[in-house]
Parts: structure tokens; sequence; C-alpha cells
């Protein structure tokens, strides 16, 4: 009896451990996540932090970081291994989580972590899509580069990787960040592969973007002239980022044209393109232009709006280096930012450096396929997906010299004529990206700038530049492969020699420009130069209308201030409203009105184009646009092959040249439609789903309620999202700021008469903690404008004013 | 009055010692206190249920007072619990069941070994 008792209530009191010691479902273990001395109350903070000095064994110099109010680190060591190590440390002690997850994203290893699928999604094919394209590839190869070549700048990744490792070995589970309790994972050694392997991310979000096989489909289903109509690649309009009329005094490399003829198959692309808004504004002026004779830069990088932030920002400083400006989580050094010397900033430089090949094998068992006239022998990788809760997935990708072969008979479309696809992209292969930052986090003059963003392969940015001693300047850097006119823009034959990228354009050819007689340099992501550039640039995806506006705005302005520059981060001026809008409103038949139409109409007739968040006509645009795109690209929706809108300012221009182009008749009516047709029923459409919206939102037609921009928590966990930000813009409007995407950090800095003063906001918080009383709180004031007086001093004290916490890291 | 003890002991010693080790530290430290101390199964289930529950869920209202409620009000919502406080009883809940059922299976276990004390006919 008595054994029988203890029996039962011993069992009992094991399964009740057991059960709360684990996870059911998407439910955290119980035990573990409630325990108020263990779980997520411990992640209820309610100091803004409470990081603590510590002695480790890896520096060999006591480190003094002090945090200021806005609770950025401002690092202080007596060497650059020690420097880097603490960057790695009180980065991971307020983004760890983030840095880590970010990469096993990158790494195609979510299911690991996660489990098969989450919802309806496979996990295993998001992780799957990620072997195939190769980032880890690219990663690995630059790492090897880096211990052969650049081992000095190695041996302070590897003091970044282990700062990383010092703070997650402090770590017990009381501590860890609230997601890994949530999805109940614990954090894993860092590695100096990892620093790589986000560089491939970078190539990732911005470097991988092109429709090469949607042209071919394009092309096949319609044929050149609609093609031609549907993609032009340079409109008249374009004001590229190299000033028109620039000499480029150098001897470039020709590629001719062979006589090619395209493979023309039918084909499915299941792999998405990065976000197409991804970009950037960058704007300077020299002291001609400014009030008080200093020069000013201004940079914004335009990426997905989330929380915890992209961007860390730090304050670095050793003998050798004091640099300042915002970091990627889980990369040393500064990524944009300035020193005492110099500012840099950068915008994506878009050009198509993807391109696909179709292989051809010589039998099933895939071990050679055909290149100029010969059986070359392929390589197989076998990829082992591991699966949380389940056993691995193994997924086989060949390799070819081209690059791997993506698309195959394991990884096909049902909708493609062929498979066995290759990928060519330059973010397989080694580079030095890292080393082109530490350089240029310690240049002094324009030299330096030039020499040290050599180095940046990829993803190509145009990286512009200010000095103390006034210059000014902008280079687009990156590894561009000389291209024929096309090539690479529809899906070409990798048996043929002819296809094939033969040559990288020499650093020396990149476009450049210092101290332009029009006084400023910008970039925007448009058109790089204009035609007298002797290399052909293609990107399916250049910007029409942030560029143009901020040339026309730093044309105008003079006697330019730091806060005129805050001004145009933030300008609202919708400029494709301006050129679609007039022949929008025209079409209207204002003889039929209904009341209500009027009321309508008006609010846009008297619109200024400016998307100002308390304003509705952005609204009611917006919705109009949209519905006018929906009917006017039916043909293109509807198709039964992968094809894509064209961009809206081709758009525009259709509808403006007259309205006999095919696609205007809208397909799902009897009737043909016209140009005319289509805007006065998407009118009244408008009007009606407006007023539906009214009715069942109760909410008003601002345009900052109607747009909801809303700040995402990464695993898109919505009590840890921040929505309804008040703040006006669009896509494609140089205050860029969409629903879910937009200006990830604002950085202004002004130099001369020996002074650098920097003005920073971004919408987030250092802490990535959502229980931390901080979480967040940047965001109003990145919304209404305001920015933050960055502190920059060449030393600093406990006891400064504006030092709120400070620790010492000391030796063993 | 024993039960009293108990309770404030096992709570005490959750206290102090969960901070340095694992969550379940609670449960073992409610299975030695009933192993070491005589006690029926009823009074060792509920000053084990007590002890721990009412420390954990003490623990948990203290942090949430402190932050305001304002990660509790986030954690509710994923865990589809109307309000934050529903949180911290549930907290005091979950903890009391692995106390109290370790509290029992302690008293259960000293039993085996033990021989109760002859009781006087008289007491």
């Amino acid at each position: 009896m008595k054994t029988f008792r203890f029996v039962i209530s011993f069992s009992i009191a094991l399964a009740i451990g057991i059960v709360l010691n684990t996870k059911i479902g998407s439910i955290p273990p119980l035990g573990k996540f409630l325990s108020p001395f263990h779980g997520f109350w411990q992640n209820a903070e309610n100091v803004a932090i409470d990081i603590e000095s510590k002695s480790v064994e890896e520096i060999s110099d006591s480190v003094n970081v002090y945090f200021d109010e806005l609770l950025i680190p401002h690092v202080f060591a007596r060497n650059e291994k020690d420097l880097f190590f603490t960057q790695g440390y009180v980065t991971a002690y307020h983004r760890l989580w983030q840095m880590e997850f970010q990469l096993y994203s990158a790494a195609g290893r979510l299911a690991e972590i996660l489990g098969p699928k989450i919802g309806n999604t496979s996990l295993i094919d998001v992780d799957r899509k990620m072997r195939r394209i190769g980032l880890m590839h690219g990663a690995r190869k630059s790492e090897e580069l880096f211990k052969r070549e650049e081992p000095e700048v190695y041996e302070l990744i590897q003091s970044y990787s282990a700062g990383v490792n010092a703070y997650i070995k402090s770590l017990s589970y009381a501590d860890l960040p609230i997601e890994y309790k949530l999805l109940d994972y614990e954090p894993e050694e860092w590695t100096p592969l990892k620093c790589f392997l986000l560089i491939a991310n970078m190539n990732n979000m911005l470097s991988r973007g092109e429709r090469d096989l949607e042209h071919t489909n394009a092309l096949k289903k319609w044929g050149r002239e609609v093609f031609e109509v549907l993609y032009p690649e340079r409109p008249d309009v374009v004001d590229p980022v190299i000033p028109i009329g620039t000499e480029f005094d150098f001897d470039p490399i020709v590629v001719e044209k062979p006589d090619v003829t395209f493979p023309l198959y039918f084909t499915d692309p299941m792999i998405e393109n990065p976000d197409p808004d991804n970009g950037s504004n960058s704007f300077v002026v020299n002291g001609e232009k400014t009030a008080n004779g200093r020069v000013i830069l201004a940079n914004e990088p335009d990426l997905s709006l989330n929380l915890p932030s992209i961007w860390y920002i730090v304050h670095l400083n050793s003998p050798a280096i004091n640099v300042m400006g915002a970091s990627l989580p889980g990369g040393p050094g500064v990524t944009i930012g300035f020193n005492d010397s110099i500012a840099w900033g950068n915008t994506n430089a878009k050009r198509d450096l993807v391109d696909w090949y179709y292989i051809q094998f010589k039998d099933d068992s895939r071990e050679e396929y055909l290149y100029n006239d010969n059986w070359v022998p392929t390589k197989k990788v076998v990829e082992e997906i591991k699966v949380r809760g389940s056993f691995s997935y193994y997924d086989t990708i060949i390799y070819t010299h081209h690059g791997p072969v993506v698309y195959d008979r394991n990884f096909t479309s049902d909708r493609s004529e062929i498979t066995n696809l290759a990928m060519k992209w330059i973010a397989h292969d080694a580079s030095k990206e890292i080393k082109a930052l530490y350089l240029g986090n310690k240049a002094e003059n324009y030299n330096d700038f030039a020499e040290a963003f050599s180095y940046f392969s990829g993803p190509p940015q145009n990286y512009s530049f200010a000095a103390v001693n006034g210059d000014i300047a902008l280079w687009i850097n990156g590894k561009f492969p000389v291209k024929w006119e096309e090539q690479g823009k529809f899906l070409m034959d990798g048996s043929k020699i002819d296809h094939e990228w033969k040559a990288f354009m020499p650093q020396s050819h990149n476009l450049h420009v210092k101290n332009p007689p029009q006084n400023f340099v910008s970039s925007a992501n448009q058109h790089a130069a204009d035609t007298l550039y002797p290399y052909y640039q293609y990107d399916y995806n250049f910007e029409y209308y942030r560029g143009r506006r901020i040339n026309d705005r730093l044309r105008v302005m003079d006697d330019v201030t730091v806060k005129d520059m805050m001004n145009l981060q933030h300008d609202n001026f919708n400029y494709n409203a301006s050129e679609a809008l007039p022949m929008m409103l025209d079409s209207l038949d204002s003889a039929s009105f209904t009341d209500r139409e009027w009321d309508y109409f008006n609010k846009l007739a008297t619109w200024d184009y400016f998307n100002n968040p308390d304003l509705q006509a952005p609204t009611i645009y917006e919705v109009w646009w949209r519905k006018l795109n929906n009917k006017l690209w039916d043909e293109i929706d509807s198709s039964e092959v992968a094809v894509y809108r064209p961009n809206w300012y081709t758009t525009v221009e259709i509808m403006k040249s007259g309205s006999d182009f095919f696609m205007i008749d809208n397909q799902s009516t009897s009737v043909t439609e016209s140009r005319g047709d289509l805007i006065r029923q998407t009118f009244k459409e408008t009007i009606e789903s407006l007023e539906e919206y009214l009715e069942e939102e109760g909410n008003s037609l601002l345009w900052y309620q109607y747009k909801n921009t809303t700040i995402r928590h990464l695993l898109r966990i919505k009590p840890f999202n921040e929505g309804k930000v008040k703040i006006g813009g669009n896509r494609h409007i140089v205050n860029a700021a969409s629903s879910s995407h937009g200006p990830s950090w604002r950085m202004i800095v002004e130099l001369g008469d020996g002074e650098v003063n920097a003005w920073g906001v971004y919408p987030g918080s250092q802490s990535g903690n959502p229980g931390n009383p901080t979480y967040g709180h940047l965001i109003d004031d990145w919304a209404s404008g305001e920015y933050y007086k960055l502190l920059f001093e060449r030393s600093l004290s406990p006891n400064h004013a504006e030092v709120t916490h400070s620790i010492t890291l000391n030796t063993k | 009055m024993k039960l009293i003890i108990r309770l404030i002991v096992i709570g005490a010693l959750t206290y102090f010692l969960s901070p340095f080790f694992t969550w379940w530290t609670a449960m073992v430290v409610a299975f030695l206190v009933s192993y070491i101390s005589p006690s029926s199964g009823l009074n060792a289930f509920v000053a084990g249920f007590l002890g721990v529950g009412l420390v954990w869920m003490g623990h948990a209202w203290n942090i949430d007072v402190l932050n305001d409620s304002s990660f509790s009000t986030k954690v509710a919502e994923i865990m589809q619990v109307s309000d934050p406080i529903l949180l911290v009883f549930t907290t005091g809940l979950i903890g009391g069941l692995a106390g109290g059922f370790a509290s029992l299976s302690g008293t259960s276990f000293r039993s085996l070994f033990i021989k109760p004390k002859q009781r006087s006919l008289y007491s």
C-alpha cells in the first residue's frame, strides 16, 4: 500500500515535471516559461539597462563602455582586438536573438529550430530555397580568402566572435532573450563564418533581384514589340546617379554582342525576389550650398521595418580608430557612419547580377553537363536540413561552373517546360566587404575612402562621401560583370561559351564623381549614368521617382542647413501622383457626378501631391491608383505563365501614350474598354470601397491611419509589433515609409571647421527586448521628424552628463 | 502549526535557491522537505502547493508591478489570456501543482523507510 502510494504520487510529480519542461505544439514549456525566477517574467525589466562589469580572459587590457541616453554604447579600448571583442559583447547583450535568428534564416536552418512547418508554410521548403541559392557557399569562400590573404582583419573578426561567445557563455536560461523561451531553444556558439554569412545575406536582400525568367516568358508569350512597351530599359526622364555630362577617361573592356539566340522556354521561378522596395536615399551638399560653409551628408537605408531594428548604433574608439554610426548586429565595425575626418553613406546600386543558365546533363546520373561541346563533370553537394521533432531532410544540389543548379528534377514547378537552371551570382564568389568596412571606418580623406571601398564587391553600393576638409564625392562600388547588351536579361544557354560573363569591370572603371560643379551628389537607386558611359548597365527595378525629387530640390536649394536636409529626408512629394493624377482627373465626366463624387473629386483636385500623414487625398489616390493598375494589368495577373507588371513610371507612360495598347482592355468584360473607361470605372469603385472601409473600420481616411505603417517583430508576433505609426510618405517617395517598409536609419552629418556633428534616429530601440521599458521608444520621434544629436566625444567618463550607465570589461 | 512551518520552509528555500538552479528546484525542495519531516499526505501536499505556489505568484506579481504590467500584457496576448493578472495566477497555480505533487511524493517516499510512531491509545 505504501509502495503503491509512493509510486502513484511520484509518477504524478515526475509527469508534471516532464510535461512542464516540454514544448507542446506552439506552447512553450510551461514550468520553465512561467517560473518567475527563470521564465518570461525575467524578461520584464524595470530598468532600461542592466549590463554589468565583468572580467574576461580574451582581452589584453581593460575596456570602458559608456551608454548614453539612447543606450548607444561608446566603447573605449586600448587596442583593436579588444575593441571588436567588446563590440561583439555589447551587441549580443542587446540583440543576441536577432543576430542569430537572421542567420539561421540565411543558412536555411529554420526548420531546425521551428520544426517542419508554421501554419501552411513548409519551413523545409523555405530552407531548401536558401540552401539552393547558395548563400553559405559564398560565405565559406570569403572566409577562406580572409584566412589566406587578410589574416589581420580575420583576427578582428575572431575577436568580435569571441566577444559574442563570451556573452553567450555568461547566460543562464533566465537571462535568455524572450524569443528563445517562446520557441524553446538555446543560442549556439558564434563563429566568424556567421559574419561572412551576414554579408551574403545582405546580397540576398540587395543584389539578388531580377526578372530574367519572367522576361523569357514575356518574350515568348507576347513577342519583342510588346516586350519593349512593357519593359523599356531607359526612359528619357532618367536623372542618373553620376551627373549627366560627366566624362569617362578610360579605355573600357569591350565585349561584342555575339550572335545569340536565347533559349525560349516557359519556366516558373519558385524563389521570390527580395522586396523590390529595398533601396535608400543619400545626398551630400558641399560648402557652396550650405549656410555655414560646411558640408552635410544625409543617408537613410529603406528596408523592412523590423523589431528588433535592423541597425544597432555604436561608437568605437581605440588609438587608431574613432568611428560612430549604424552597425549590422552580427558584423564587426560600422556600416554607415562617420569618424573624425569623414562621413559616408550608401544606397543600393541596382544592377542585374544574377543570371540563369539552362544546363543539359549527359544522363540521369547528372555527373556531366554539356559545355563548349564537351562533357564537364558536376559536383554534388548533399545538404542536410535538420528538422526539429522529425527526421533530417536531405537535398542534393548539383554545382556547375556557372553555379548551383537551383531548379532541377527535385525542385521545379509544374508550370515549367524545362528544368535544370543554374544560377550565376556575384555573391557566390569570395569577397572582402568586411575589409572595406574596416578600412572605411578608419579613412581620413578622399583617397583613403576610395581605396577602402574599392574592396566592396557586393551588394554593390553607391557610396557617398563628405570630409571635414570640404570634399564631397560618390563612388559606385561593386563587382560588376562586363555584359553585352541584354546579356543575362533572359534565360541563357549554359552550354555555350558565348553566353558567359567574360570579364569583370576593373575597379578603376567603376563610376565615381568628386566635387562636381553642381555642388552636390545624390543617389536613390536610379540608373547609374547617362548613355555615354561605355558599359552596359541594366536592372529591371531602377527607381524613377525618389532620385528625381531629390535632385529637383537640391538644384534649387541654397543656404542649406542641417534642418533643411532633415526636411528633405521627410519630403512627402508623390511624384507618381503628380504625373498620373492630372490625366486621371481629366478623364472623368464631371457632368454626371453625384454629390459624393464631387466631394471625392474636389479632395483630389485641390491636392498638392504631398503624402502628408493627416491628409485624405493620398488615401483616395492610393486606392484609385491600385484599382486602376489591377484593371489595366489583368492580362499579366491572370497569365498562366509567370510575368510581372511594368513599373509605375512605365504604366503612366503607357496610359498617356494613347489608348490603343491591347492590354488596356479589361478581359473580363465583353466590351472593349478605353483608357477613359478604366479610369471612370475605377473612380466609382474607389469611392464604393472607401465608403465601405469607413463603415467597417470606423476609421477616417487620414493617410497614416489607412496606410498603417507598422514596425513588425521579426517573428511577426503581433503584441511585439508597433502599429499605426503617424508618418506620411510611401514607396517611391523620398520619405519612403510604406506599410511595413521604409527608412530604417536616418543620419545627417555636418563636417567642417575641424568639427563633426551628427544627428540620427531610427524606428526602434537599442534594446531588442520587448520587455524592456525602452522597447521601440524612438519610433514616434522617427515618424514626426525629430532627430537626436549624437554624442561623439574623443573621451568620456562615467560622470558625463549624457552617460546613463557604464561598465568596464577587465582582464582576468 | 507544522503545516505553516513546512510551508514557510518550502517557500523560503524555493525563493532563495531558485535563482541559482533550474526551475524544478522548487520541486526538489518540496520533495526533500517533506521527506525529512514527517507529515500526512494531505498536509504535505498543501504545504508544497502553497509554499511553491505563493512564492511563484508573489514573485511574478512583484515583477509585474515593477514593470507596470507592460510586458505581461504582451505575453498574455500571445498566450491568448484575456488579462495579464491571470498570468500571475496561472504562474502560482502551475508552481503550486508542481510543488504540491513533489511534496506529496516526498512524504510517501519517507513512509517507505520510516515506521510511523506508535500512537498511544490515549492520545
